[in-house]
C-alpha cells in the first residue's frame, strides 16, 4: 500500500506556516486569525520538538486533565484534532489513512477521527507517542487506545468515570482516578508531581474558562462580530492549550479584537439574515461552508454545540485542591457534556441558542458516531421544543470528503434557509431583534 | 432424526407470542409487574427479588420492519438498538411497567434515552457499566446497586430487603448452574442439542420467571439423559460476538454438516458462567459477580482476557471453526477484530467473519458462506 498521501507531523508543521503566511496578506480577515494559527501551529510543534525539550507526549481522547499532564512535562496529541489538522494540510491524506486502517479490518463503521488514528499508526505517521490515555465518555472508541496501545506495545492509562458524575461519590471517585493517573505517570515518567505547579497550570485554565465566557458574551451579540476564520478558536484553546499561557494569551487577544468590533458595531457580515449554531464545526474537509453560507444566505455561524459549559462553570472551588476542582472542571467543561442524556444535552443547547439569539441549527450526523446517531433526533426535537428552532441534519462523515459531496450539501442548505425564512418563529424571532 | 425436546417446546410455548407471552400475561394478570432491561449489567436478581418478572428486550425469529424508528435515531445507530425500539413503536412492548438500562456502550443508553424521552414509563433507570475489573471498578459498581436498589424500593414504596435479594441470588445461581450444565453436555463428540436449540434455551431464561426456567431445565436435562439424543454432524462451531435473538441465523448456519457446540455472547456462555458468592453481602456479592465474576465481554477495555478465554472455550468445546459475527456498528467488536483474526490464527482456529444487520433472518447469504467455511474446513482436515 503507498503511503504517499498520509500526512506526516513535520507537513502539518510546514503546511501550519504557510497557512499563517498566507493570512497575513489576506485582506478583510479578523486579525486574531494569525493568533488562531500560531496556537494550534504552537500544538503542534510542542509535540514534534517534545523528545528534544525533555519531555513526554500522551495521545488522548476526551476528558482528560490536561493540566495535569502540563505540569508533568507531558504534552498531549488530541486524536480528534489531529484528524481535523490532518484535512485541513491535506485533503487526501484522511481518506487514505482510513484505507490503512480497513486494510488491518477495522471496520468502515468505526469513528472516523479513530480510525484516521489507527491508519496513520499502522503507517507509522502518527506523533511518535509515550502511552495512551483515555475515558470513559459517550464515545465507545476509547477502547482503541487500549487496544492500539498494545498492539504497537505502547503503555496506556484508562479513567473510568460514572455516568452520573453529581453525585458526591462519583465525583470522589472522578478525583481518585486522577490520582491514578498521577501515580501511571510519574512511574513511567520516574518523575514526581509537583502540586505547586499543578496548582499554576489550574490556575491558568480557570482563567481561559473566564475569557471564553467573556468571548461568548461578546459573540452572542447581534450582529454576531466573530468571522468564520476565527469560529473555532476558544474551542480549540480550550481543548487543546489549558493550563498554558499560550491559550491565555490567544484568548486575551481574540476578546480585545471581538470587544473593538463590537464597539464599532462591525459583524461578521454586513446583512445578518440568520444565526447559525453547528453541532461542531462545517465537516472539516469545507472549511469555506461558513464563508460560503455567509455570502450566499446572509447565514452567520455563531456557536456550536461543542464549546459550552454547563450551568456557571465556575469550577474553581477551592485553589489548594487542584484534583478536586479537575474533577468538578470535567463534568462541566465543553465537550465532555455529551456525556450524558440527549435530553440534557438539548436543554443546554437551548438555553445556549436563546443566548445566542440562533435561527437555525446544522447537526453533522457524523456517520461512525454511535453517540450522534443516538442523540440527534432528541437534540433536533427539544431545540424545536424549547425555542422553536430548526435543525438540518447533515448525513456525512465529518473527516472524509468522499462521504458526501460539497454540491449536496449546498443543496441542503438552499432548501433549509428557504424554510427558515418562511416560518412563522423566525419572523417572530427576527420582529424582536 | 431426533425428535424435538418435549421440554423446549414448553419453554417455546411458555415464551410466546413474543414478546408479551402467555407467561407475562399470566403474570400480569395477578397485579405484578414486569420490568424490561437491556442489557448484561442488570443484575436481575434485585428485579425478581422486588417481586417483579425481569424481562430482556430484544427481537426475536421474526425481522422486524423499520417504519418509524429512525425518526428518533439514525439509521447508523445498531440495528437492536433500531429494532427495539421499532417493537416499542409498534406496540409491541407497552405491556412494560418499566426499564433498566447501563452505560455498557453508548448505543444501549441512547435507547434508554429515547425510550424516556418519547415513551417514559412508570420506572425508569440505569446503571454505570465498568470498564475495568478491578476493585475500584467493584466499588463504582456497588454504589450504582445501592441506588438502583433504593429507586426500585421507592418505585414499590416497600424497601427489598437483603433477605429477598440473598433468595434471589440461589434461584439464579442454580439457574446458572443448571445451563452450565448444558453447556458441559455440549461438550460431547455428538452433542444432545443444537445450537438453534440451545439459543432457544437462552431466550427464554429471560424471558419468564427464574423458578420456573429452573423447573423446566431440570426437566430438560432429564429429557436429555432418558432419550440419549445425538446430534450428528460433521463439523463442530462456536458463535462469537454480539447477541443473536434471530434463531434462524443460527439454524443457517447449522443447514450445513455443522453444529454450534458453544457461543462467546452475553445472551449464552454470560448467563450460565460463574456463581455469584452466598457468604458476601448480596449486593456486594452482585457487585463481584457482574463484574469480576463472569468472562470477560466485549465492552471491556482491556480484552485480552475475551480473546484469551474464546481460544480456550474452542479448545475445550474442540470447535472446527469460529463464526465470529458482527452487528454492523458495534464499535466494540470492530476494535476487538484484529487482535481476534490475529490470535486464532496463532491458535490454528479458522474464523468467519459475519456482518449482520441484527435479526435479519439466517437466507441464502448466510448459508453459501457457512457452506464455503465448512468447505475450507473440510479441505484442512483432508
Amino acid at each position: 500500500m503507498n503511503n504517499d498521501k498520509l500526512v506526516s507531523i513535520e507537513e502539518i508543521i510546514e503546511g501550519l506556516k504557510k497557512a499563517k503566511e498566507g493570512v497575513k496578506k489576506q485582506p478583510g480577515l479578523m486579525k486574531s486569525t494569525v493568533g488562531y494559527l500560531d496556537a494550534v501551529s504552537t500544538y503542534v510543534e510542542r509535540i514534534a520538538t517534545a523528545k528534544q525539550d525533555g519531555k513526554w507526549v500522551a495521545s488522548h481522547g476526551t476528558q482528560q486533565p490536561l493540566e495535569i499532564l502540563e505540569a508533568m512535562d507531558v504534552r498531549g496529541v488530541f486524536n480528534e484534532f489531529w484528524g481535523v489538522v490532518s484535512d485541513i494540510v491535506r485533503l487526501e491524506s484522511v481518506p487514505a489513512a482510513l484505507s490503512v486502517s480497513a486494510s488491518t479490518g477495522t471496520p468502515a463503521e468505526v469513528c472516523s477521527f479513530f480510525r484516521n488514528m489507527d491508519g496513520l499508526m499502522h503507517a507509522g505517521k502518527w506523533p511518535r507517542s509515550d502511552f495512551f490515555l483515555y475515558a470513559t465518555s459517550c464515545c465507545d472508541n476509547v477502547k482503541s487506545f487500549h487496544t492500539l496501545g498494545r498492539r504497537y506495545g505502547i503503555p496506556s492509562f484508562g479513567l473510568e468515570r460514572s455516568y452520573f458524575p453529581y453525585t458526591a461519590h462519583a465525583m470522589e471517585h472522578w478525583k481518585n482516578e486522577y490520582k491514578r493517573l498521577i501515580a501511571f505517570l510519574e512511574e513511567q515518567t520516574g518523575k514526581k508531581l509537583d502540586y505547586d505547579r499543578l496548582k499554576e497550570t489550574v490556575r491558568l485554565s480557570y482563567r481561559l474558562t473566564e475569557l471564553h465566557l467573556e468571548i461568548d458574551k461578546l459573540v452572542s451579540h447581534v450582529p454576531c462580530p466573530l468571522s468564520p476564520e476565527c469560529f473555532s478558536g476558544t474551542l480549540v484553546a480550550i481543548r487543546l492549550l489549558p493550563g498554558t499561557q499560550k491559550g491565555i494569551d490567544f484568548l486575551t487577544e481574540l476578546r480585545d479584537e471581538l470587544q473593538e468590533r463590537v464597539n464599532a458595531g462591525i459583524g461578521a457580515v454586513r446583512d445578518e439574515r440568520f444565526r447559525v449554531m453547528w453541532s461542531s464545526f462545517t465537516p472539516f474537509f469545507h472549511p469555506t461552508l461558513m464563508s460560503f453560507m455567509q455570502q450566499k444566505y446572509g447565514a452567520v455561524s455563531v456557536a456550536d454545540m461543542l464549546s459550552h459549559w454547563r450551568g456557571q462553570a465556575k469550577w474553581m472551588l477551592d485553589p489548594d485542591d487542584p484534583l478536586g476542582n479537575l474533577a468538578y472542571r470535567t463534568v462541566v467543561a465543553p465537550g465532555n457534556c455529551q456525556y450524558s442524556s440527549g435530553v440534557d444535552v438539548g436543554a443546554v443547547l437551548s438555553d445556549k441558542a436563546y443566548r445566542f439569539k440562533v435561527d437555525a441549527a446544522i447537526f453533522n450526523n457524523n456517520f461512525g458516531c454511535k453517540t450522534g446517531a443516538g442523540y440527534g433526533p432528541v437534540i433536533k426535537d427539544e431545540l424545536m421544543r424549547l425555542v422553536k428552532v430548526p435543525t438540518l441534519t447533515l448525513d456525512c462523515d465529518v473527516l472524509d470528503h468522499t462521504f458526501i459531496s460539497r454540491a449536496d450539501v449546498e443543496s441542503q442548505m438552499d432548501s433549509f434557509f428557504e424554510m427558515i425564512e418562511g416560518s412563522k418563529a423566525y419572523q417572530e424571532r427576527r420582529a424582536l431583534v | 432424526m431426533n425428535a424435538p425436546l418435549q421440554t423446549l417446546t414448553e419453554m417455546q410455548r411458555l415464551s410466546s407470542p413474543f414478546p408479551e407471552s402467555v407467561t407475562v400475561k399470566d403474570w400480569q394478570a395477578t397485579g405484578r409487574k414486569v420490568i424490561g432491561w437491556f442489557n448484561p449489567y442488570i443484575p436481575e436478581e434485585i428485579i425478581h427479588a422486588a417481586g417483579m418478572l425481569p424481562f430482556e428486550v430484544t427481537g426475536d425469529n421474526e425481522p422486524v420492519q423499520m417504519q418509524g424508528a429512525e425518526a428518533h435515531m439514525h439509521s447508523n445507530s445498531c440495528s437492536k438498538i433500531r429494532t427495539c425500539w421499532q417493537m416499542q413503536l409498534d406496540g409491541k412492548y407497552n405491556f412494560l411497567d418499566g426499564l433498566v438500562s447501563s452505560h455498557m456502550c453508548d448505543q444501549d443508553m441512547r435507547l434508554f434515552e429515547v425510550w424516556s424521552y418519547y415513551k417514559k414509563l412508570p420506572y425508569m433507570d440505569s446503571l454505570y457499566a465498568p470498564r475495568k475489573r478491578d476493585e475500584v471498578a467493584v466499588k463504582l459498581y456497588l454504589t450504582d446497586l445501592e441506588g438502583f436498589r433504593s429507586r426500585l424500593s421507592q418505585f414499590l414504596i416497600c424497601r427489598v430487603p437483603d433477605q429477598h435479594i440473598e433468595n434471589s441470588i440461589q434461584v439464579y445461581n442454580r439457574g446458572r448452574e443448571l445451563m452450565h450444565q448444558l453447556y458441559e453436555l455440549r461438550k460431547r463428540d455428538r452433542p444432545p442439542v443444537t445450537g438453534a436449540e440451545a439459543l432457544e434455551v437462552s431466550k427464554a431464561s429471560a424471558r419468564m420467571p427464574r423458578e420456573r426456567f429452573n423447573e423446566l431445565m431440570e426437566q430438560l436435562l432429564a429429557e436429555i439423559q432418558r432419550t440419549g439424543r445425538e446430534i450428528k454432524k460433521a463439523r463442530r462451531l462456536m458463535i462469537i460476538g454480539n447477541d443473536l435473538h434471530n434463531t434462524t441465523q443460527v439454524a443457517a448456519l447449522e443447514s450445513a454438516d455443522a453444529v454450534v457446540v458453544a457461543d462467546e455472547m452475553d445472551l449464552g456462555i454470560r448467563r450460565a458462567w460463574g456463581q455469584v458468592d452466598t457468604k458476601l453481602p448480596p449486593l456486594e456479592a452482585l457487585a463481584r459477580y457482574y463484574v469480576l465474576g463472569r468472562p470477560v465481554d466485549k465492552h471491556t477495555w482491556d480484552s485480552d482476557e475475551r480473546l484469551a478465554f474464546i481460544g480456550e472455550l474452542a479448545e475445550q468445546y474442540q470447535v472446527d471453526g469460529i463464526v465470529s459475527e458482527n452487528v454492523r456498528f458495534c464499535t466494540y467488536l470492530g476494535w476487538d477484530k484484529f487482535d481476534l483474526k490475529k490470535q486464532m490464527q496463532e491458535r490454528g482456529i479458522p474464523i468467519l467473519e459475519l456482518d449482520l444487520e441484527y435479526g435479519h433472518p439466517g437466507g441464502a447469504q448466510m448459508r453459501i458462506r457457512a457452506e464455503a467455511f465448512l468447505e475450507m474446513l473440510e479441505s484442512r482436515a483432508g
